[in-house]
């Protein structure tokens, strides 16, 4: 069950845009897709959706080969496209119609995520009239509005304010709970550690890291200490043979090789009266792991 | 299918909602409206008779020309006979605008002088000759009379010969070739501003980016095919709709001889108009599926007239092939005209009006019309499918020719 990327490659002429790669998502949920720019994401989520042909592989969807008509998919692109001077309501019930919706449950549908997403009053307007942010949540429906079985959502809280950006992430567990599979592609880390179970890395079309989040950031070791005090202790830390990574006004990001390195630091601190508020080993973020993956190559 | 009719309504709905469509429309309404009421404001202005004075103070038609009166008004002007003021008298009369000329008579030799005075000579104002010619006429009469010839056998001496045209043609319209010209430039602005909106259409769909939505909904090949068939139906409805406006404005504004002259100048046989249906279809088809495919290629708003102009270059060289090669109807290059796909929609009509292609033709002209569409449409939609993806990189022949190679 669900959706499976077998050895999938593609190239554009000479060039290998995607080369051999393989995931799976068994459940409902989010599944994250990261890379730089040109990396083979939307190379990738295109061969998913049908709209490129893959040179090799297999992608399925219950067993069956991908195909638009077989699978009901939702998909929110990179690129963001709605008509400019038609009304919301209709390209909305436009869409909705080539999904195969009827007008009653088109519109049943329309009203729901028009009242959702807060954008009710923008129904009768055409979209040039809306905001940057109000466009993407118009575009956004256009992709959920026929409750999709797969989502590929890219990017889809660049542009959006912290009010816009928590009001679309409540719909998008909303969704994952009713069980919709969601294949995300971003690169704010934050919102892929905060909703994927699973990821994959690409850098030049090549699978560089991929698997459980969970078990990835677990099989890294903790490299950097977050310390505040209440006093300068920057020369403790340098006697302590400690480097520091970030340093304003009493909270520190410090570099350490192992955890007892940090034990000895807390251990100097105390020794000398230093009132200590908070110190914290950490594990590498996604971020650290992206750049770490990423960025050297 | 039930895609095929959502993308063709939504067309439908998109292009009659268009501001720049529903003013186009009223004007082209309008402009048919005054144009049939053209007519009969010229013959309000002109139904007022024009008011001429004729000084014949030296009496020299004896009073004859007070006879002439219901002749000059059906020539359209008052004609006042002085016998008795001067000159300066009927100078006057026309500078203070009682009449709005005159004709002074003299007599010398046996010869008569017209003096034609009038105020001042503007755009329109001509010498009143019909009414010159009328008193010529009764002038050489009083003549031929004094040589003894007797009145009643003048007219006689003045018959005129008539001319009459019998057309061997059963066809009454095939010698109107005007008319038929006049049709193919028709033809060629509706195909034409038609086509032109399909390529409109896919590109507002392509800057926008909207068309990857779309085409995780449908195939290309649906909403390439619905924008043509919806446009082209919007196309046919307009073009009816203006002509049943022209039909009854004909009727409403028109003199009843006028209007059944033009009628009958215009009078099509079912089998013609059926011939001028398919070409316009077959021809839209065409032209609609050549500027899908540069309407696809285009990434900006701004290469739209670059990325279409091959297309409007084809559609002109169709047009003047067929229509200089009208001027000389029997030409090869004509009968060539008729069967080059781009020019076919515009000259096939003409020539079967006029009777010279065989059916053989027609249908030659037609199959080719018609393979050329399916190819062309099926270049299109290929290289639509992977041109609507290409975005930045300006697309040539080369990579035309790359897009439909690919398996995408």
């Amino acid at each position: 069950m669900g959706l499976k990327v077998q050895n999938v490659s593609k190239t554009f002429g000479k060039k290998l845009a995607v080369d051999n790669i393989s995931f799976e998502m068994n459940k409902p949920g989010v599944f994250g897709l990261l890379g730089t720019n040109g990396a083979g994401k939307s190379t990738t989520i295109r061969m998913i959706l049908g709209i490129l042909k893959k040179d090799s592989g297999r992608i399925t969807w219950n067993g069956k080969e991908v195909e638009r008509k077989y699978v009901n998919f939702g998909y929110l692109p990179e690129e963001r496209g709605i008509y400019p001077k038609i009304k919301i309501c209709d390209q909305l019930m436009y869409l909705a119609k080539l999904k195969g919706m009827k007008k009653k449950e088109a519109k049943e549908a329309m009203n729901f995520w028009l009242k959702r997403l807060e954008v009710e009053e923008y129904r009768d307007l055409p979209a040039e009239k809306l905001s940057k942010g109000n466009q993407q949540k118009i575009q956004f429906i256009t992709a959920v509005l026929h409750n999709p079985e797969l989502l590929v959502i890219d990017e889809p809280f660049s542009g959006l304010d912290p009010i816009n950006t928590e009001l679309l992430k409540s719909a998008i567990l909303e969704l994952v709970e009713k069980g919709t599979y969601i294949i995300m592609s971003s690169h704010q880390m934050a919102s892929i550690e905060e909703f994927c179970t699973d990821i994959l890395i690409l850098n030049r079309g090549k699978t560089i890291l991929q698997g459980n989040l969970k078990e990835i950031k677990e099989s890294y070791k903790a490299n950097r200490v977050e310390l505040i005090t209440k006093v300068d202790v920057s020369r403790e830390i340098q006697e302590e043979g400690l480097k520091i990574i970030k340093e304003l006004d009493n909270q520190y990001e410090i570099a350490i090789n192992d955890e007892m390195q940090a034990q000895n630091l807390l251990k100097r601190l105390i020794s000398k009266n230093i009132e200590v508020e908070k110190i914290e080993v950490k594990k590498p973020s996604l971020n650290d792991i992206f750049i770490e993956k990423v960025g050297d190559k | 299918m039930r895609s095929l009719f959502t993308v063709i309504a939504f067309t439908i709905k998109d292009m009659v909602k268009r501001k720049s469509f529903i003013v186009s429309n009223l004007i082209i309404l309008l402009i048919i409206i005054i144009g049939f009421n053209v007519p009969k404001f010229l013959s309000g202005i002109t139904s007022e008779a024009t008011k001429v004075t004729v000084l014949d103070n030296e009496d020299i038609f004896e009073g004859r020309l007070d006879t002439l009166h219901d002749q000059f008004l059906e020539l359209g002007y008052e004609v006042e006979i002085d016998k008795t003021s001067t000159r300066e008298q009927v100078q006057e009369k026309v500078q203070n605008g009682e009449v709005s000329s005159a004709i002074i008579l003299t007599e010398a030799n046996n010869s008569l002088h017209f003096e034609y005075l009038i105020d001042g000579m503007g755009v329109g104002t001509t010498v009143p000759t019909d009414v010159i010619s009328a008193i010529q006429l009764t002038y050489q009469n009083m003549q031929l009379a004094k040589l003894g010839i007797p009145e009643d056998k003048l007219p006689t001496l003045n018959t005129q010969s008539n001319i009459s045209v019998t057309s061997l043609s059963s066809d009454e319209s095939s010698s109107n070739i005007f008319v038929m010209m006049l049709l193919s430039i028709v033809l060629f602005y509706a195909i034409y501003f038609y086509a032109y909106q399909v390529s409109s259409a896919i590109t507002v769909e392509k800057t926008s980016r909207i068309i990857e939505t779309l085409v995780t909904s449908t195939s290309p090949r649906i909403i390439v095919l619905g924008k043509t068939i919806g446009i082209g139906l919007v196309g046919i409805a307009q073009t009816l709709l203006l002509i049943l406006v022209a039909i009854i404005c004909a009727n409403v504004f028109l003199p009843a001889e006028t209007a059944q002259m033009i009628f009958e100048m215009l009078q099509l046989s079912p089998q013609m108009i059926g011939i001028i249906a398919v070409y316009y279809l077959l021809g839209y088809s065409l032209y609609a599926m050549l500027y899908a495919l540069t309407g696809s290629t285009v990434s900006k708003p701004e290469e739209v007239q670059s990325a279409n102009g091959p297309v409007a270059i084809l559609a002109v060289i169709g047009f003047y092939l067929s229509y200089f090669t009208m001027m000389n109807p029997t030409s090869s290059l004509n009968e060539i005209a008729a069967l080059v796909p781009i020019s076919s929609p515009f000259c096939m009509p003409f020539r079967v009006m006029m009777g010279l292609s065989s059916t053989n033709e027609i249908l030659l002209s037609i199959v080719i019309l018609i393979v050329t569409i399916i190819l062309v449409a099926h270049i299109s939609i290929k290289i639509y499918s992977s041109a609507i993806l290409n975005y930045g990189e300006k697309v040539n022949l080369k990579k035309m020719f790359k897009m439909y190679k690919s398996k995408d």
